[in-house]
């Protein structure tokens, strides 16, 4: 099988040495054939990049002629205004409830269901609908359990004898962004739960049988097996949680715009607010760049915990 | 052969006789209510008229999906395949907004040229020509006037009346509020509704006057004769009568509870009509009263420009466009529009013998006929308009007090400069 392999190969590398310009033929098939990838690519990635560089060194007018240069005005602008630190401190806050109340929430379910035997379909669809729902569904569905004199969350609350827990979902300024979170992680968590499922598939089942042997208990079992064997699935939930938190938006602009008074601000829903309600295109491209810095620092420092964790 | 080609030609002047000169589409995008079947058995009869009075023109109803205030029109002309003409929730500060990003054709020229600058009340007219240095975008297609909106059998069983001063009003909320029944009902996640009863406070406590010279910035915002508003409603805040709880709710969600009649009181404008229909609310049963207020002359409806039409500089049919604006403001169409029973607003000028179709809406025709007040909602220059509305949730939410409140407004206002 080797030799044979050799073979091809050989035959393959004797070809392209039979004719340098064969090789300069590949090259330029492959590039032609690259062509419409790379075009579609700088259009819609490499050029919007640049207008967004290029609109933060220009006053807010946008894209109509009277935009002018403004050097580092906007990011001046942006480093003055409390609003840019509130949401970035929000978007931070926002990125760690998501991953541990998603990402939590994913895992437990997944210990729980695989556990079930007849009804861990069922189980695994029904904790997975929600995914299928557009955030924006989402935003709204929770806006009306979260409603302070009809929702279905204060009206249980009552019902079963718990009145004093009822708050203003929305309005307390203390609550306000863990209540929106808690919508935006109840839609995204049935997809974390049913990769870390896959990752308890894969855990060889023979480490459970030696830790019984060793007498270990079902807590001891989770801590030195369960959880060890699932390091991989973690890192890449855990990643995916935080690109899914940085990407929050639509919950947020659909139950809080931002409040109440700024309160649930996240540095999306403040570039949104800039660019296209006050048309301040400048100060929102300074935003958005930040936004693509963190992610950039985010993913460089989630990189290297990981890498530090498989050694 | 010869009869073939006979035929051939006579079928191809057929089909060029029957077919209009020159096809034209209108892309029209508004009025916001058009999925209500009322609203949209008014809005088919005007097109079907416009398309007769304009042969070989088709008008097309953009989805109606928005307003200045959330991005949506800027959105929508800004990819360039947005509609020729647009009817959106309007005023100074929104249409700022799009003007200053060069958004909107400059109608000024059209006043003059095709006479709707007496197609419109002389004083609105005035107004529109004093924003923006005697360049006007906008054709006002409805005016505002925001005031309460109350319960008449609550009232009339409880024994309330709408009082006239500022001190009965409050004795009034207080015992609303005895009874377990929310006084007033706000919604401040939606703009509209955050400005609505603030701009009611603020003339209420200050009076249109100040209230004008602080837009027109002759007075700062935070000047205490212009901050009483605020300072009045954080002590309602504080005195229970409005539920911080409120800061969560919405338009919709401070409706239902005034629909049903949890909340005595609401602050509205004539298109509440629209939402009362959508409820099924009994509209009979709406009464209607200006804000009381200790100034004289203070007790009006506050308001403004509510609804404009606006053409995008990208439209691909403008002139078209021009005449759709003309026919919207010929006498036949504003009858028409005042008559029906999906009507909403208050008309940009006086339509002699026209019975409004609910009585609600005579309640805010006679409260509107003296003039309104201004809603600053309405003519706050954009950059601060998030701020204002901000503001509005931080006092409802008790974040902050009225006095810091308005300071924060008018540091956006020296900014917007």
């Amino acid at each position: 099988m080797a030799g044979h392999t050799g073979g091809t190969s050989a035959r393959m590398s004797k070809r392209r040495v039979a004719g340098s310009g064969s090789a300069d033929g590949d090259a330029g098939t492959a590039f032609w054939l690259m062509a419409p990838a790379l075009t579609l690519y700088a259009v819609f990635t490499l050029l919007p990049i640049a207008a967004t560089f290029w609109l933060s060194f220009n006053s807010s007018a946008g894209f109509n002629t009277s935009a002018r240069f403004v050097g580092l005005d906007n990011y001046a602008k942006a480093a003055q205004d409390p609003i840019v630190w509130k949401s970035l401190v929000h978007t931070f806050l926002w990125l760690a409830y998501h991953v541990v109340m998603a990402g939590g929430l994913g895992l437990l379910l997944a210990l729980a269901v695989s556990r079930l035997r007849v009804t861990q379909v069922f189980f695994r669809t029904a904790f997975f609908l929600p995914h299928l729902v557009s955030l924006a569904v989402v935003g709204v569905i929770w806006a009306n359990i979260y409603d302070p004199f009809f929702g279905l969350l204060n009206t249980a609350l009552t019902r079963i004898g718990l009145g004093a827990f009822t708050r203003g979902w929305l309005s307390d300024p203390a609550l306000v962004l863990f209540s929106v979170n808690v919508a935006s992680s109840w839609q995204g968590f049935g997809l974390y739960m049913l990769l870390f499922i896959a990752g308890l598939q894969n855990i060889d089942h023979s480490l459970y049988d030696a830790a019984e042997v060793d007498g270990a208990n079902a807590f001891q079992k989770l801590i030195y097996v369960t959880l060890p064997g699932l390091r991989e699935v973690t890192t890449f939930v855990v990643s995916l949680a935080m690109i899914n938190g940085l990407k929050g938006f639509a919950t947020v602009f659909v139950m809080t715009n931002g409040g109440p008074f700024y309160q649930s601000e996240l540095i999306t829903t403040y570039i949104y607010r800039l660019a296209f309600q006050s048309q301040d295109h400048g100060l929102a491209a300074v935003l958005c760049i930040l936004l693509s810095l963190l992610a950039l620092a985010i993913t460089i420092v989630f990189n290297r915990w990981r890498a530090r964790l498989s050694q | 052969m010869l009869k073939f080609l006979a035929r051939t030609t006579a079928l191809a002047a057929m089909i060029a006789v029957s077919l209009p000169a020159h096809a034209e589409t209108l892309k029209m995008w508004g009025p916001e209510q058009i999925t209500e079947p009322l609203v949209a058995q008014l809005w088919n009869g005007i097109k079907v008229d416009f398309e007769k009075a304009n042969p070989g023109v088709t008008v097309e109803f953009m989805p109606p999906t928005g307003t200045i205030s959330n991005g949506a029109v800027q959105a929508a002309i800004q990819s360039d395949a947005g509609p020729d003409v647009i009817l959106t929730n309007s005023g100074i500060g929104r249409i700022s907004v799009v003007k200053n990003a060069k958004q909107v054709v400059p109608l000024t020229e059209q006043y003059e040229k095709r006479g709707w600058k007496d197609e419109i009340y002389p004083w609105l007219y005035t107004e529109l020509k004093g924003q923006f240095g005697g360049e006007i975008y906008e054709v006002p297609d409805g005016l505002d006037a925001l005031g309460i909106w109350y319960h008449k059998d609550l009232f009339a069983q409880a024994g309330w009346k709408m009082p006239a001063t500022w001190a009965e009003f409050e004795t009034l909320m207080k015992a609303i509020e005895e009874t377990g029944l929310q006084p007033i009902a706000i919604g401040p996640r939606t703009p509209g509704s955050a400005g609505h009863l603030f701009g009611n406070l603020l003339q209420s406590a200050s009076g249109k006057e100040v209230i004008g010279k602080a837009l027109r910035r002759e007075i700062a915002f935070d000047d205490p004769s212009v901050a009483a508003g605020a300072v009045r409603l954080q002590k309602l805040i504080e005195a229970g009568y409005i539920k911080k709880e409120m800061a969560g709710l919405d338009l919709d969600g401070a409706s239902r509870l005034w629909f049903n009649k949890r909340a005595a009181m609401f602050v509205a404008g004539p298109w509440f009509t629209a939402n009362a229909r959508k409820a099924g609310y009994d509209l009979a049963n709406a009464g209607y009263a200006p804000m009381p207020s200790d100034i004289k002359g203070a007790d009006i409806p506050t308001g403004g420009v509510g609804w404009s039409w606006l053409v995008p500089v990208n439209s691909k049919q403008p002139e078209l466009a021009m005449k759709w604006i003309d026919f919207m403001l010929s006498d036949a169409v504003m009858k028409k529009r005042a008559q029906d029973p999906a009507s909403t607003m208050i008309y940009p000028r006086e339509i002699p013998g026209v019975e409004p179709p609910t009585p609600v809406l005579k309640d805010i025709f006679a409260a509107a006929a003296g003039g309104v007040g201004y809603n600053p909602s309405v003519y706050l220059p954009g950059p601060v308009l998030d701020t204002y509305f901000q503001v509005i949730q931080g006092l409802i939410s008790g974040q902050i007090g009225g006095e810091d409140g308005m300071k924060q407004i008018q540091a956006k206002m020296a900014e917007a400069k």
